[in-house]
C-alpha cells in the first residue's frame, strides 16, 4: 500500500505490506521518522491520518495517553495499513541512504541460553541474514506465540553480524519475558526489527565516557565499553560505570565488566549500586575491579562523579523511573549538553 | 494587556523553575541567572510539565523526559529541539516579577476546539 506522509520538512512515499507498520516501512526505506520504543510505550511516534485506514495492533499501548484518537491520531510502531493513507507526522524528517545499517526485519532462531541470575537470561539469535549495527543499538523481538513487539540492546556490536546476544530480565507480568522464562524456547523463530536507537558511541568524538545503566539495560553499556576497549579508548579516555541491580546476587555480567577494568589501569572504574541491601564491602567479593555503593544507581553516580564530569558523554539505559533520574543528574549536575547525552528508555 | 506581579524574585532561586497561578493563568518563572523567563508550563513536545521535568542549566532550559532544550537568554532551540518556546514578557519591579499576561499562552495540542486540523503541526 502506497504510505504518504507529510512531515515539518517535506512530503516522503513508501511502500508498506498490511502486514507491516507505518514506522517500521518508512524506517527500512530511510525516513528518520521519530521514535524512541518502537513498540508503544512512548508515543514519539504519533502520526495522523487524515485519509486511509489502519490496524492498531496494541490498542491499550501507553504511548496513546496524550493523542487524539478522535482525530485519526496513531502510534505508527502500532498501526498496520488497511489501505493507502496520508499521514501527518509532526517532526522534521528527511530521507538517508543506509550504506547497509537501514533497519530491515529478519527471522532469527534462538540458541545459547543461558541462566545468569534468578531472574536474568542471557540469549542469543542466530539471524537468517547478517547485521551490521553500532554499540548501544538495539531491535525489536516478536515472537509468533507473544502478542506485539520487546525492544531489547545488543551486548554485542559489529559489521555483518550474523548472531545478536541479549539478557532479558524476567518482569512480573511480562508476556514475552514470560514466554522466555516458562518456555523450552532454543530453536524457536521470531522476528527481528533493527537496528534502532540512536543512543550509540563513537569514539572519534573523543569523549569521557559516563554510563549508568539499571538491570537489563546493562547490555548496550557492555557494548559500548566492549567498543572502546577494543580500540585501546581507555589508553586516553576514561570510563565510569554505574550498574544498578537490587542485590548482591541480582549483578550479571559482572565478570566481563571487571576484565574490561583490570585491562584498563584504572580509567575504567565499574560500580555496582544495590538498590535493596547494604552492601557487605566496598569492593565486590569476587570481582576485585568492581566498586560497590547502596543506594539508586543514579545517586550512585552523582556522589561519585561530582566534579568528574570533564568532556564527557552520559549513556543511560534501564526502567524508565531510573533513566529519568539519570537523565536529570546528567543535565543539571553534570551540566552536560543534550547532544552528549543519549539514552533508552524501555518499559 | 497589563503587567501582573507573579512573584517576589527571591521567590526563584537560580536555575530553578516554579509554577504560579496568576489570574488564573498558570505560568512558570526560570531563574537562568542571567535573568528570568515567564513561560507556559507544559513541554511543547509532548506535554510534559516542565515544572517536574525542566532542568536549567548552563541558561538552557531542558526537558528530561526527551532532552528538548531552550537558550533562556535568547530563546533558541538548541539540538534537536524542533519547536520554540513561548513567553511572556517580564519585568523586574521593587523587588517583584511582573509578566505581561494578555492571554494564557497555549501550545496547539492543547486547542481541543479546533476544527481545521492545522493544530498538529508547529507553527516555527
Amino acid at each position: 500500500m502506497k504510505i504518504t506522509v507529510e512531515t515539518n520538512s517535506g512530503v516522503f512515499d513508501f511502500e508498506c505490506e498490511a502486514t507491516d507498520k507505518l514506522l517500521y516501512a518508512g524506517l527500512t526505506r530511510g525516513l528518520t521518522l521519530p521514535y524512541e520504543c518502537a513498540t508503544g510505550t512512548c508515543g514519539t511516534c504519533r502520526g495522523r491520518i487524515m485519509q486511509g485506514s489502519a490496524h492498531i495492533d496494541w490498542d491499550q499501548a501507553p504511548g496513546f495517553a496524550k493523542l487524539k484518537r478522535d482525530k485519526g491520531d496513531v502510534l505508527m510502531c502500532q498501526a498496520r495499513p488497511s489501505s493507502d493513507c496520508l499521514v501527518r507526522v509532526p517532526a522534521r524528517v528527511v530521507a538517508r541512504s543506509g550504506c547497509g545499517t537501514l533497519p530491515q526485519h529478519r527471522t532469527a532462531h534462538i540458541d545459547a541460553l543461558r541462566k545468569l541470575t534468578r531472574d536474568v537470561v542471557h540469549f542469543e539469535l542466530a539471524l537468517s541474514r547478517p547485521m551490521s549495527f553500532e554499540a548501544g543499538q538495539f531491535v525489536v523481538l516478536e515472537a509468533p506465540e507473544v502478542k506485539g513487539g520487546r525492544a531489547y540492546s545488543m551486548v554485542n556490536f559489529g559489521r555483518e553480524v550474523d548472531r545478536l546476544v541479549f539478557v532479558i530480565k524476567q518482569k512480573a507480568g511480562g508476556a514475552f519475558s514470560d514466554w522466555v522464562f516458562r518456555n523450552d524456547i532454543a530453536g524457536r523463530t521470531v522476528d527481528v526489527f533493527g537496528p534502532l536507537g540512536r543512543a550509540t558511541f563513537h569514539p572519534k568524538e573523543g569523549k569521557n565516557i559516563l554510563c549508568i545503566a539499571g538491570g537489563s539495560g546493562i547490555a548496550g553499556m557492555l557494548s559500548i565499553i566492549e567498543r572502546a576497549a577494543r580500540e585501546d579508548y581507555f589508553r586516553d579516555h576514561t570510563g565510569h560505570v554505574f550498574f544498578g541491580v537490587r542485590t548482591l546476587e541480582d549483578g550479571f555480567y559482572l565478570s566481563e565488566l571487571c576484565d574490561f577494568a583490570a585491562q584498563t589501569e584504572g580509567r575504567l572504574k565499574v560500580t555496582l549500586a544495590l538498590s535493596h541491601e547494604q552492601s557487605p564491602a566496598a569492593v565486590h567479593p569476587e570481582f576485585p575491579h568492581i566498586r560497590l555503593m547502596d543506594g539508586l544507581v543514579a545517586d550512585a553516580a552523582q556522589q561519585t562523579m561530582s566534579g568528574r564530569y570533564d568532556n564527557m558523554v552520559g549513556f543511560v539505559a534501564g526502567p524508565p523511573i531510573m533513566v529519568d533520574g539519570a537523565l536529570r543528574v546528567l543535565i543539571r549536575e553534570a551540566r552536560l549538553p543534550p547532544q552528549f547525552v543519549r539514552y533508552d528508555k524501555f518499559s | 494587556m497589563t503587567w501582573k506581579r507573579v512573584c517576589k524574585v527571591t521567590d526563584v532561586p537560580e536555575n530553578t523553575v516554579k509554577k504560579f497561578t496568576v489570574d488564573k493563568v498558570t505560568l512558570l518563572i526560570a531563574n537562568y541567572g542571567g535573568g528570568f523567563r515567564a513561560i507556559p508550563p507544559l513541554c511543547p513536545h509532548m506535554q510534559e510539565p516542565l515544572e517536574e521535568s525542566g532542568v536549567i542549566a548552563n541558561c538552557a532550559l531542558t526537558c528530561t523526559k526527551h532532552l528538548w532544550s531552550w537558550d533562556l537568554s535568547s530563546l533558541d532551540m538548541l539540538g534537536e529541539t524542533e519547536r520554540p518556546l513561548q513567553s511572556y514578557e517580564v519585568k523586574l519591579e521593587n523587588g517583584d516579577i511582573l509578566a505581561l499576561i494578555d492571554k494564557e499562552l497555549v501550545y496547539e495540542f492543547e486547542d481541543e476546539d479546533d476544527i481545521k486540523d492545522d493544530d498538529f503541526f508547529s507553527k516555527a
